[in-house]
């Protein structure tokens, strides 16, 4: 078995298993917990259902955080448009899903690829840049950097397997996709995880000041 | 006859009412209890504790933080000192620790690849617990993932208070008010003699005591030991719109030093005696006084089922802006150019914003907003018991400057606040800093502009009052 066969076959396998098994029993570990019920009378008897908006609204910050905000708001944007866009809408991508599941979709021009790719990699360097620069605003954890490396890496493998540069072409494929099954393997027992949870804090959050009046 | 009696000051002014406390804060760390329990038994009832008050809305708070950093712009500690340890996202990090060792659903993993928590690390997390975080709630407000770090820290207080690591000032009251019932040694009989002094010294009426009443009004020991002006302000009010209402003196404390420790017995023990009392009474509404933690101690707090009690609990603020709002109050216009500074406990964290500007509109005042308000104010530092901690002196002093330049920056001459301990906090920091503004209490600011007319007390009811509670 080559490098490039063990990374297409039990590598990229076995970590969309633990992908999916893992963020499962994370997801369902946590969300099965009992809920402590605010027995207190809420302001407004259907206020409640207000704070739900709170998953919307907290999707760009308001006025009065815009300024200190922005920079990290910007380039988080741009990084998680670029990088979705990569991982689902380039044609060797939509191949390897075609394999897994059967589904297809038209998939973007080769140089819209390699534009979105070279932006999501720019703009998350743009970020480790400014978690370097401020260690006081964000006490960054080693869990941190190790995370970014694990993002960073499927990125740069694959614009490198694009243009040819670095190591055999093969190699680097293999290189690509087994560092994109680091990621996938990862993802369950890290911060990753925010790509869920974000839903449920929101909302939970948005629920709890709203019982109480308050818009968050 | 009251015009007469009215200019005599019988009451410290708030200045001496501050000065006078500071001197009785400084004697609460020599109160402090010891801690009793071993190591062992502290820090498993710690982490215990956190176990137990752990429900999904806690973890999902706990795992969804990316350090992303925005909190820190929200945080007046952060902003006032600039270090790195007053980050909010700091203020969970060894919550999730026991989070994850104990409750994750991974923790199998976490045990395995994470070192024990020891008494240690909740010894070095008191500052993070108490000192700098008045659970204002400022930073859920950026958060993107919306996290109330807030309620987190409320329960890494619980822990505090199993691993015996509340701090001294915090301790000392707490131990007074389980042991003694009392919170500066304000007792019934503090009570009755405070009562008595306003009747001798300003005749002004407070019923005590009634059998039954429409309306049930808290004090706080602040009013009740220092500053005599709060509770005559009040009873003012009271008798100005003629409304039937009572103080108990089987529940009349408004301060919580169960809730403010993190000791949830104790402030069931303090919440539970007011409920009973209202029920007894047969009150339709309960009044906190402005002491701001008493809001979520009674008003929301989530143990509480208030939606099943057969009266509605209200703070000052809201009681006098509902009034203002039905034209109950007479008042005189307000001179100069005022602002209204949300506490914490009342605005962000307690949605009463309308009622207080209702007020202030009531009294024609030239009203302007803080550049940062209602939901986004900026904490004046002092919320959360911090006001009384020496250790946290430097922490308040700084972040009180964020307050004095948001104030400065309106033009007016005067600060409105509604909470004891805000005020408490706003005069240290406006003596310390030689400040050229007034801070006014709202109702103190409403009694001293009522256009009084014939006022009713409710002398039918004193007579049958007597003995109702023995």
């Amino acid at each position: 078995m080559t490098l490039l066969e063990f990374a297409r076959g039990p590598a990229i396998h076995a970590s969309l298993i633990i992908l999916v098994a893992g963020s499962m029993i994370r997801l369902v570990g946590v969300l099965a917990l009992t809920r402590g019920a605010d027995l207190s009378r809420p302001r407004d008897v259907f206020g409640n259902f207000k704070g739900y908006r709170t998953v919307f609204s907290r999707a760009w910050p308001s006025d009065e955080f815009t300024i200190v905000t922005r920079y990290q708001t910007a380039m988080a944007y741009v990084f998680h448009i670029a990088t979705l866009l990569v991982v689902v809408a380039i044609v060797p991508h939509i191949e390897f899903i075609t394999s897994l599941t059967g589904l297809s979709w038209p998939g973007l021009p080769n140089w819209i690829g390699v534009a979105l790719g070279t932006i999501a990699l720019v703009s998350l360097i743009a970020l480790i840049m400014r978690r370097l620069s401020k260690p006081e605003v964000y006490n960054s954890t080693v869990g941190d950097y190790v995370t970014w490396i694990i993002v960073a890496l499927p990125l740069i493998t694959g614009l490198m397997a694009f243009a040819h540069v670095g190591l055999r072409y093969e190699t680097m494929l293999a290189l690509h996709i087994l560092s994109s099954a680091l990621l996938f393997a990862y993802f369950p027992f890290s911060k990753l995880m925010h790509a869920f949870w974000f839903l449920f804090s929101r909302a939970q959050s948005g629920v709890a000041y709203a019982h109480k009046g308050v818009r968050i | 006859m009251s015009a007469q009696l009215e200019t005599t000051q019988v009451f410290p002014s708030f200045e001496q009412v501050y000065q006078g406390l500071a001197g009785q804060i400084g004697m609460l760390r020599q109160m402090a209890p010891e801690p009793t329990k071993s190591e062992e038994r502290r820090l498993a009832g710690a982490i215990n504790t956190l176990v137990e008050e752990t429900n999904a809305d806690e973890a999902v708070w706990l795992e969804s933080c990316i350090h992303c950093g925005q909190c820190t712009t929200a945080c007046h500690f952060f902003q006032a000192t600039g270090e790195a340890k007053y980050a909010p996202m700091r203020k969970m990090d060894l919550y999730r620790r026991v989070y994850r060792r104990e409750v994750s659903p991974l923790r199998w993993l976490f045990k395995l690849a994470t070192r024990p928590v020891k008494l240690k690390d909740f010894e070095e997390a008191q500052e993070l617990i108490y000192d700098s975080c008045s659970e204002c709630g400022r930073c859920t407000m950026v958060c993107p993932m919306g996290i109330d770090t807030a309620s987190l820290v409320h329960h890494m207080r619980s822990a505090m208070v199993a691993a015996e690591l509340v701090p001294p000032e915090l301790s000392a009251l707490r131990m007074e008010q389980k042991n003694a019932g009392t919170v500066f040694g304000s007792s019934p009989e503090t009570l009755k003699k405070m009562i008595d002094t306003i009747r001798t010294h300003y005749g002004v009426e407070i019923p005590l005591d009634l059998r039954e009443a429409e309306v049930m009004v808290l004090s706080s020991a602040v009013d009740l030991v220092a500053n005599g002006n709060g509770l005559l302000a009040t009873a003012r009010i009271m008798n100005h719109i003629g409304v039937d209402w009572t103080i108990c003196s089987d529940g009349f404390e408004s301060a919580n030093f169960g809730l403010l420790s993190g000791d949830m017995s104790l402030w069931r023990m303090q919440a539970d005696p007011i409920v009973a009392a209202a029920q007894r009474i047969g009150a339709k509404t309960l009044v906190i006084a402005e002491c701001g933690h008493a809001y979520p101690a009674l008003r929301w707090n989530p143990m509480l089922r208030s939606g099943a009690l057969p009266f509605e609990m209200m703070y000052m603020s809201e009681f006098l802006g509902r009034q203002a709002k039905a034209g109950k109050l007479r008042l005189r216009p307000l001179e100069g150019k005022v602002t209204y500074h949300d506490p914490c406990k009342t605005g962000r964290r307690g949605g009463a914003f309308d009622e207080p500007r209702a007020v202030l509109k009531a009294l024609g005042a030239d009203f302007v907003e803080l550049p940062a308000n209602k939901e986004y104010n900026w904490c004046c530092g002092g919320g959360a018991g911090i006001f009384l901690l020496e250790d946290a002196t430097r922490l308040r002093d700084e972040s009180f400057k964020i307050k004095i330049r948001e104030v400065n920056e309106t033009g007016a001459e005067a600060v409105v606040v509604s909470c004891a301990s805000c005020r408490l906090n706003f005069e240290a920091g406006r003596q310390k800093n030689h400040w050229d503004k007034r801070v006014d209490s709202l109702v103190e600011l409403v009694a001293d502009h009522l256009i009084d007319g014939p006022t009713p007390i409710s002398g039918k009811k004193a007579a049958d009052a007597e003995g109702a509670v023995a």
